[in-house]
């Protein structure tokens, strides 16, 4: 009895954890899938409305390239500053840390009406310029495109700077130093040698970015236009509004397939587990 | 704010506690899992959208009610649809009464997932007539309006006298606040607009509707909540909106240079239904038969700016308060009753061609 304990040791360890995702993750998405089959009219009739009208795939289009753009612009913007905190002192880093998490940690709608104040028409940042005659007429920040990116960049910032930081803290810094005395210039260590070896680190974050920003549902809402209409939203009107949740859940179907054909080709050509520490 | 849920197991535990003790008082408190019959004396779990408004139901129904009644009324939130379908349908409601969008009323019933009402304790003779008013799993609740409210600043003190001035840029330069759910008025303001007369109205014509919106397409801001447009209209955001009354009223209440114009506004209701499989059942009955008479009306419609469903309420309503409520003197023979039972058959259209139309 022991011994066939202790050879099952791990895959005993694992049980609870195994039944919980079970039970709570894998089960209820299956269900998910399968509801999306079930149709008054056959299995495929919800994917065939989406199929039929273009007005899915435009909204799923406009989901994926946001969040692309999203996750590219928090690339740009988060990478000096998770240089800056990889290799800040001691107390440099926990001030920068805290004002990395604070807004963080802020309730997502009060930083979109937040937003909203400083961006709108007769908002702070159009006073400010207009007034300093910077622009002559208030220029439209909130209520488009800009507005969703603003908002969507500042929330999702942290997750690639977090990354990011802690891919560049591993770097060895012997190797910056060889380049150096092998005589390259800083331009050249930094091309050649720093921004390489982070690269996976940005990656992930960007994946990671990218995931989460499939599934915004209040910043476009709030901060976005006439055409910012992200999938979620869809997919909420089906379920508590209009109650077709087979169809719901084909329209979560999709968005769940995609992200997971992503995450494929992001761990294997772009070797996203070594961020998270495989070899 | 507290929940009802924590509240809820907070007297439970103490229910337990005093039990226990052999003191009894706890009695009509109960558990509501382990005795139910015991809870079944003594509750209605009500589900509301919360906020504000919850605060007034609770002084202008609950109190008075529970202080006639003995019945405890606890409130508990997030009471959407989607919630609503799964309880029922898991067989585990947690709900006596709900309150919601009368197109609920036909969907809900349409689905099962309503109980009928009974009308040998629910007293409907009293209840403003109207098509669609009462069903038989549902009774209205209080009424409201989708009207246009204006800034009138933005308009310089210029007064759109009907829909017409939504669509006349020149006129009435500024953008326009409608919602992104269909139903808010703004389909039928773009036909009234258009020369529908309003008895021909419905069944909407979805298309006209938005080929009408396209002639200001680039000077319609769409608002989420109705939070977002008491904003977009008190500071100027949007010149003109077609919004919820109640939202309007707090704009001009809050010193915001908002306006409303009564023309043609379209009125609608709440409706409040039963869950089937309700644990209070009979309680939710009481309840409803409570909340349908005239003092309970005319409680709410003095703590909140929504209209009685009562006529019988306005006796007891002054004057000044009842100018500002929906089916209130200033509104006679201008409104037109929104048709509920096309829209529970439409929405889900509507949304779709809605969808398409902001996409194009």
């Amino acid at each position: 009895m022991r011994l066939l304990i202790r050879r099952n040791a791990p895959a005993l360890l694992l049980a609870p954890a195994f039944i919980l995702l079970a039970a709570f993750f894998i089960v209820p998405v299956l269900r998910l899938v399968g509801l999306s089959f079930e149709g008054s009219s056959g299995a495929f009739e919800h994917y065939a409305r989406i199929a039929e009208r273009p007005v899915y795939l435009q909204v799923l289009q406009r989901t994926f390239l946001t969040s692309a753009a999203t996750a590219i612009l928090c690339a740009i913007l988060g990478y000096p500053v998770a240089y800056r905190l990889a290799t800040a002192s001691a107390r440099t880093r926990l001030i920068l840390l805290a004002l990395i998490l604070i807004p963080f940690w802020t309730n997502l709608l009060v930083l979109c009406y937040g937003w909203l104040i400083v961006l709108n028409p007769q908002g702070a940042l159009n006073t400010l310029l207009t007034s300093l005659g910077l622009a002559s007429v208030p220029i439209p920040m909130s209520g488009n495109i800009v507005g969703v990116l603003v908002g969507m960049v500042q929330t999702m910032l942290p997750y690639m700077v977090l990354p990011v930081a802690a891919n560049m803290a591993r770097i060895d810094e012997r190797v910056l130093q060889a380049a150096r005395s092998l005589g390259a210039p800083p331009l050249q260590v930094f091309l050649r040698a720093y921004l390489p070896m982070t690269l996976p680190g940005v990656m992930a974050g960007a994946l990671l970015v990218f995931i989460m920003s499939i599934g915004f549902f209040v910043i476009p809402a709030i901060l976005g236009g006439t055409r910012d209409i992200f999938i979620a939203q869809l997919i909420e009107m089906n379920i508590n509004r209009v109650m077709n949740w087979g169809f719901a859940a084909s329209l979560s179907t999709i968005v769940l397939v995609a992200t997971l054909v992503l995450y494929v080709i992001g761990v294997r050509w772009f070797r996203l587990g070594t961020v998270w520490g495989q070899s | 704010m507290t929940s009802g849920v924590d509240k809820k197991q907070g007297v439970s535990r103490r229910g337990f506690l005093m039990g226990a003790a052999g003191t009894g008082l706890a009695a009509g408190m109960g558990f509501p899992a382990i005795r139910p019959s015991r809870a079944a004396a003594g509750r209605v779990v009500y589900a509301t959208w919360g906020g504000s408004w919850e605060v007034a139901i609770k002084k202008a129904w609950f109190e008075p009610f529970t202080k006639a009644t003995g019945i405890e009324v606890v409130a508990v939130q997030d009471n959407t649809y989607g919630k609503f379908q799964s309880m029922v349908e898991s067989g585990s409601t947690e709900w006596d009464v709900v309150e919601t969008n009368p197109d609920f009323q036909f969907i809900g019933a349409e689905r099962g997932l309503l109980e009928p009402l009974d009308f040998s304790i629910i007293d409907k003779s009293k209840i403003m007539p109207g098509d669609n008013f009462v069903t038989d799993y549902s009774v209205p609740q209080v009424l409201w309006s989708r009207l246009m409210a204006y800034n009138t600043k933005a308009l310089n003190n210029k007064v759109p006298e009907d829909y017409k001035a939504l669509f006349d840029l020149d006129g009435f330069p500024g953008k326009r606040a409608f919602y992104t759910n269909p139903n808010s008025g703004a389909f039928e303001a773009a036909l009234l607009a258009d020369g529908v007369p309003p008895d021909q109205l419905y069944p909407l014509d979805i298309d006209r509707a938005l080929e009408k919106w396209s002639e200001i397409r680039d000077q319609i801001s769409f608002y989420e909540t109705n939070a977002q447009a008491q904003q977009y209209i008190s500071d100027g955001q949007a010149a003109l909106s077609v919004m919820p009354d109640g939202r309007a009223l707090a704009a001009v209440k809050d010193g915001s240079p908002v306006a409303i114009q009564y023309n043609q506004s379209i009125m609608t209701w709440s409706s409040m239904v039963v869950p089937k499989g309700a644990k209070n059942r009979d309680n939710a009955m009481k309840f409803l038969a409570y909340v349908l008479s005239p003092e309970a009306q005319a409680a709410i419609a003095n703590e909140y700016t929504y209209g009685p469903v009562v006529p019988d309420a306005f006796k007891l309503i002054s004057p000044e308060r009842a100018n500002i409520l929906s089916g209130g003197p200033q509104q006679q023979g201008k409104f037109i009753m929104a048709n509920e039972k096309w829209w529970a058959e439409n929405l889900e259209e509507a949304s779709e061609r809605l969808t398409e139309w902001r996409l194009m």
